[in-house]
């Protein structure tokens, strides 16, 4: 039989599934959102710490400043006062869907299985 | 005395300088409350069902009444207590169907902070309910039907109304002006947001030509309402009422991130688009255009992407220290996905506006 490390990632999984398989079904009606809202809550942790890296956003700031002078904050800002858009910066809106799929790869992924479904 | 606590302002055991209030507020001799009872929803402001025994005065007699307060933290968006009691009595005296506004106290000394009281309404508000209820497949087309008609009920009241002095008078087209709002209050943010902001550029440059502005609920969807055995009970949540183009107000409530997973019931998740666009018609003075309504659920994409990132900054720099709104504060990518997705669909359509 295999050892498990028992890794940040793995407390967090056996916390959500102790919640889920122990707790959840016997709780008042009134605590069952709350507890639902830990255990999403853990399982956003869980995927944060498992994250492999934010290729989009790297490409993408990468490309507006290759420099390396700016981040998220300059890049809302540009976008805001018209000093990066889509004539300046080909295909800027796919490239901002693919930062959005990133973040909800970690934040809510099942939201994003229903939309990749939808189309 | 049945008590159910969760306080923040209200505090259930100690009503009575509440009561003191009403009672001068009503003219009554004396007020009690027998009940004070947290309502579930509401993360700016808290709920409180309270049942009120009136002695003397006009309103003699025993009432249930909804105590509506501001919560710690507001958001720069919301109407504060005054201004949304002055939007119900309009909105009551146009009879839009709402919980009748009863009294209105600015004084943060009563209770902790200002409030409203209004009578209480049956039924349930919860949107996961409604549209989880097995009977919607009965009730849900009358009551979008209704919905449409409540909502050009309320895009009857136009200005200049002197009891709505109060509400700003856009300077800018109406579009252009819900865009500024939203920057506005994107100002101070904590996280950066580029595709939000790609987003409210787009909306910007892309404003439909501006129309006679009416009163606009700026909430009204799904979980805003309260519905008693399939019926409409009352329209809530007149917080983010504003003069403004009352598409707005049809693309929110047709927004999909306002159906709750029932996506394919495109109002609301109750019901489907022409359900609601019938009643409305059966009570507009001027109709919609339905064609305008996709630019606007992407405006009702941005506006919720906003003000998830302001309550998540109640929690990140607010000091309120909320699960839920930790969580919320996530929750923009998902409406900044939505809002790209329907850009990329309308300029697919090739009509001119859009390009």
């Amino acid at each position: 039989m295999a050892v498990k490390r028992i890794a940040a990632e793995t407390l967090i999984e056996l916390a959500v599934e102790t919640l889920r398989s122990e707790l959840q079904p016997v709780l008042p009606s009134e605590h069952r959102y709350t507890a639902a809202m830990i255990a999403n809550a853990l399982e956003i942790a869980r995927r944060e710490i498992l994250m492999e890296g934010e290729t989009a956003r790297w490409e993408l700031l990468d490309e507006v400043y290759p420099q390396g002078d700016g981040d998220m904050k300059q890049l809302a800002l540009d976008i805001r006062s018209g000093k990066v858009d889509g004539t300046k910066v080909p295909d800027l809106r796919k490239k901002l869907r693919a930062i959005l799929i990133e973040e909800l790869a970690i934040r809510n992924p099942r939201f994003l299985k229903t939309r990749q479904n939808q189309q | 005395m049945q008590v159910v606590t969760r306080s923040r302002t209200l505090d259930p055991e100690n009503l009575d300088t509440l009561a003191q209030w009403v009672a001068r507020v009503l003219e009554a001799r004396r007020v009690s409350f027998s009940e004070a009872t947290l309502l579930g929803g509401g993360a700016i402001q808290e709920n409180w069902r309270l049942v009120a025994d009136v002695e003397g005065g006009p309103r003699e007699g025993r009432h249930t009444w909804v105590l509506r307060t501001d919560a710690v933290a507001r958001i720069s968006l919301s109407l504060d207590r005054a201004g949304e009691f002055g939007v119900l009595k309009a909105a009551h005296a146009a009879g839009v169907a709402v919980a009748e506004p009863i009294a209105r106290c600015a004084d943060p000394e009563v209770i902790g902070a200002p409030f409203l009281i209004q009578a209480y309404v049956p039924g349930i508000a919860q949107a996961r309910r409604i549209v989880r209820d097995p009977a919607l497949k009965d009730f849900g087309e009358s009551l979008a039907e209704r919905l449409g008609s409540e909502l050009a009920r309320i895009h009857s009241i136009t200005p200049p109304r002197e009891d709505l002095s109060f509400l700003p008078i856009p300077m800018l087209p109406p579009a252009r002006n819900e865009v500024a709002k939203l920057r506005n209050a994107l100002k101070g943010a904590t996280e950066p947001r580029p595709a939000l902001e790609y987003v409210l550029a787009w909306l910007d440059a892309h404003a439909p030509k501006p129309e006679p502005i009416t009163l606009v609920h700026g909430d009204f969807r799904t979980g805003n309402y309260i519905v008693n055995e399939g019926r409409l009970g009352a329209i809530l949540d007149w917080e983010f009422a504003h003069w403004g183009d009352r598409h707005e107000d049809v693309g929110w409530i047709m927004a999909r991130c306002w159906r709750f997973g029932n996506d394919a019931l495109e109002t609301g998740g109750i019901a489907s688009r022409e359900a609601f666009y019938r009643g409305y018609r059966s009570a507009a003075a001027m109709p919609i255009d339905e064609t305008l309504i996709p630019y606007w659920e992407i405006m009702a994409a941005a506006k919720w992407a906003t003000v998830a990132v302001l309550q998540g900054d109640r929690y990140r720099k607010g000091g309120e220290n909320s699960i839920e709104l930790a969580l919320t504060g996530l929750m923009p990518p998902e409406m900044e996905l939505d809002a790209l997705d329907g850009i990329e669909a309308l300029i697919a359509t090739g009509d001119p506006r859009w390009q």
